[in-house]
């Protein structure tokens, strides 16, 4: 995919040029907001393009254009899924206006206010015609937005309206204003840790970054986002692209690091296109490249795309494929920080943690300490699935309780589907049941009940599923995305899916319980990398949290009450002896 | 349940060579290293360009890098997203993410194996349909269970809806190709 960059930028050379420059973009966004102008603002991203968004921006360009003073703008889309397609709307002496499920046909009765129904707030903290304020809607309520300040505001191709939001500034300020010693002193104090779902400190990682002695070093951001669960950081590519590079350029200034390399899913178009242009557009302007903006700094970048792995989000795997092999991982010591892509020392981060960094620059680490929880500090992108009423990608301070955040930001159950059970840290820890529901979510609260915040994709399922049918879906997902390069993940997770199903289709007996345990423990203690490691979490998970289920179906011998058919040709063998080595 | 043939006959699945080489002419490296990086790039370009890769395009794509077929095609078979054989007329992604499963995604998969006799990866008998079941999440999640058919998404899908924008779909004609 090659991407033109906008061709009326002009490098710019020294620190007074990006001043300048910056603030010619800040009066071009003032002047688009200009008392006389109404601006008709359409949200347009992969998840809204799917209910037809683009056709609604194009109705809107079309209506605008006989008329004088309309402005029609794209953004990506601010994470309220359930209001898609969503256009605000800002007329002379009104403030802005959000419509929801918006269709191309209503455009002008929604630029020309005549489509008043389909209101679902309005900027700002006063209600407006009856219509109340945004930010007092449950989904909006609980929100702090710093990664997604600009998401669903700025236009994600346009590097001027990005500048005139305070993109870059972080940057500035690293090239020229702060040294090396207080950016890292900063990002430490930050405490920001790993958005990816490990949690390591991103302060420290930089650090032991810095000190690595060999030349070149490398900086990659892992976009992977190979779960089946989340979708945050494709939407941080699609609407605020240049946060993202900004982190990046900031970590190798930081780092001392030659280049800088974003590896991003190729299941996702839209935020490959869209992170390759601001790139461009950043390129164009000399914020990437030799002697940037004169400060004699250099940083070269690279964006490298996936190919439908789940594995390589993996550290080691993705550096493999960065470096265009099989993504499989290798045993460690070395860490990538000492031998990474290239065998260089490499720092990795995740798109979020990389999309934090400008503000904790900024406004220093102590304030984004004091976000958030003490061992959990800022904010975290979470998104949601299953029957829920208002579902979507939300920004919430670490230590939000789950019943919050179901019940509130996300609408609660929808109508006819009754809660069983919330699965979380995709398919690396087990499910939460009501009663968990009152913990804080962040790093740590959830573990000891067998959860996990993960990368903050939380699945919502009722009680027409299975327990049973649910660890088969699971477990099958991770015996898929096995690299087979070790046994114990290669073997052990088939087996697993195998002993599941001979209990789905009524054959199980209950020394099947123990021998899953069994089969598990060999499994989480064998394999060589992360994904091994955990794969029978959740299927230990499934068991603990709904035992009941499972000794029902081995007991009675019915199988488990699904919608499911049961396919027999996955019952390799109902002979036990040969699913799983004996135990010891 | 009919058996997957080979969709060789599937109009337009041919590719041609030339077009490759023009496509990797925009792929230029400086070294070695740089070289390797970018062969699954290129790969990417072409599986979408002609919907697979044949082992001829996979040579191509070798030669212009420096590197075996072996290794080439090692991608090819290691990374989902590629095909080593063609798409029918039809493409259909079906998000098998975990709202998709929670809202019965697994009935599609299952109606797929049972009417249509096609599996992950498979295409009909007729060269109509390929399907390729997502592992990840195709980010519709609030219109559970989705699926991408050619160009279009296909929302809050019943089996009933699902065969409906299927037999759709192919009484329309068109195809992936064509958008």
């Amino acid at each position: 995919m090659h991407v033109q960059a906008d061709s009326t930028l002009r490098r710019l050379t020294s620190r007074s040029e990006f001043e300048q420059f910056s603030a010619t973009a800040t009066d071009k966004w003032n002047s688009i907001w200009g008392s006389t102008n109404t601006v008709v603002t359409v949200g347009v991203g992969s998840s809204s393009m799917a209910k037809g968004a683009e056709k609604v921006l194009e109705a809107a360009a079309e209506f605008a254009l006989p008329k004088t003073g309309v402005i029609v703008r794209k953004t990506g889309v601010d994470g309220a899924d359930w209001m898609e397609v969503q256009v605000s709307v800002r007329r002379p002496g009104a403030p802005l206006v959000y419509y929801g499920n918006v269709l191309p046909e209503e455009i002008g009765d929604v630029i020309e206010g005549r489509l008043e129904s389909k209101a679902i707030g309005v900027d700002g903290d006063q209600p407006f015609n009856g219509v109340q304020p945004l930010r007092n809607h449950p989904f909006y309520k609980y929100q702090q937005r710093i990664v997604m300040r600009d998401i669903g505001v700025i236009d994600p191709d346009s590097i001027e309206e990005a500048i005139a939001r305070g993109a870059y500034s972080a940057y500035f300020k690293v090239l020229f204003d702060m040294s090396v010693e207080d950016a890292i002193a900063e990002m430490t104090a930050a405490n920001l840790r790993g958005r990816g779902g490990a949690g390591f400190p991103a302060g420290i990682k930089w650090e032991s970054g810095r000190k690595a002695k060999a030349h070149p070093k490398y900086i990659i951001c892992n976009s992977h986002e190979g779960e089946p669960n989340v979708y945050k950081d494709r939407r941080i590519h699609e609407g605020d692209p240049h946060r993202i590079l900004e982190g990046l350029l900031i970590a190798a200034v930081v780092v001392g690091a030659e280049r800088a390399y974003n590896y991003i899913g190729g299941e996702y178009p839209l935020a490959i296109k869209r992170f390759r242009k601001a790139v461009a557009d950043a390129e164009r302007l000399g914020l990437i490249g030799k002697n940037v903006l004169g400060s004699g700094k250099n940083v070269a970048f690279r964006v490298r795309t996936g190919g439908g792995a789940y594995i390589c989000g993996e550290g080691s795997a993705l550096m493999y494929s960065v470096m265009g092999v099989r993504g499989m991982p290798r045993t460690k010591p070395p860490r990538s920080v000492e031998e990474g892509v290239w065998k260089r020392p490499t720092v990795a981060n995740n798109t979020e943690t990389m999309a934090n960094v400008r503000d904790i620059i900024n406004n220093g680490g102590a304030w984004f300490a004091s976000i958030g929880t003490e061992k959990s500090a800022g904010t975290k992108l979470m998104t949601v699935q299953g029957p829920l009423k208002t579902m979507g990608l939300v920004e919430v301070p670490m230590g939000i309780t789950l019943r919050t955040l179901i019940d509130e930001v996300w609408g609660g159950m929808r109508d006819g589907y009754k809660f069983k059970g919330v699965q979380t840290g995709g398919v690396s820890a087990g499910p939460l049941k009501e009663e968990h529901l009152d913990l804080p979510v962040d790093f740590d609260s959830l573990t000891h009940v067998g959860g996990m915040l993960g990368s903050g994709g939380f699945v919502v399922f009722d009680e027409s599923i299975s327990a049973i049918d649910f660890a088969r879906y699971l477990t099958a997902f991770n015996r898929i995305e096995s690299c087979s390069k070790c046994v114990p993940c290669a073997r052990g997770n088939p087996a697993l899916v195998e002993i599941i199903d001979r209990i789905r289709l009524g054959r199980g007996t209950r020394a099947d319980l123990p021998m899953m345990r069994r089969t598990s423990k060999h499994v989480i203690e064998l394999s060589l990398c992360g994904l091994g490691q955990v794969a029978p979490m959740p299927l230990l998970g499934m068991m603990d949290q709904f035992p009941e289920e499972w000794e029902a179906a081995v007991t009675n011998n019915t199988g488990t009450t699904l919608w499911l058919t049961p396919r027999q040709e996955h019952v390799l063998s109902t002979d036990t002896s040969t699913t799983a080595p004996a135990a010891d | 349940v009919s058996q997957v043939v080979d969709p060789q006959h599937v109009e337009g699945s041919d590719i041609d060579l030339d077009v490759v080489r023009e496509m990797l002419s925009h792929f230029t490296y400086s070294d070695f290293e740089e070289a390797q990086e970018l062969i699954l790039s290129a790969l990417q370009e072409v599986n979408e360009h002609f919907g697979w890769v044949s082992l001829e395009a996979a040579k191509v794509v070798a030669d212009h890098f420096g590197t075996t077929d072996n290794r080439v095609y090692g991608l090819l078979t290691f990374y989902a997203d590629f095909r080593t054989e063609p798409r029918g007329k039809h493409f259909m992604l079906v998000c098998h993410g975990m709202s998709c499963y929670v809202m019965g995604s697994q009935k599609l998969v299952d109606e797929l194996e049972q009417k249509y006799g096609i599996r992950d990866g498979g295409t009909t008998a007729d060269g109509e349909l390929t399907v390729q079941v997502v592992n990840g999440c195709l980010g519709v999640c609030d219109k559970a269970p989705i699926v991408k058919l050619d160009a279009d998404f296909q929302t809050e899908l019943t089996v009933e809806k699902f065969n409906q924008v299927l037999q759709q779909a192919i009484a329309n004609g068109g195809g992936w190709r064509h958008h």
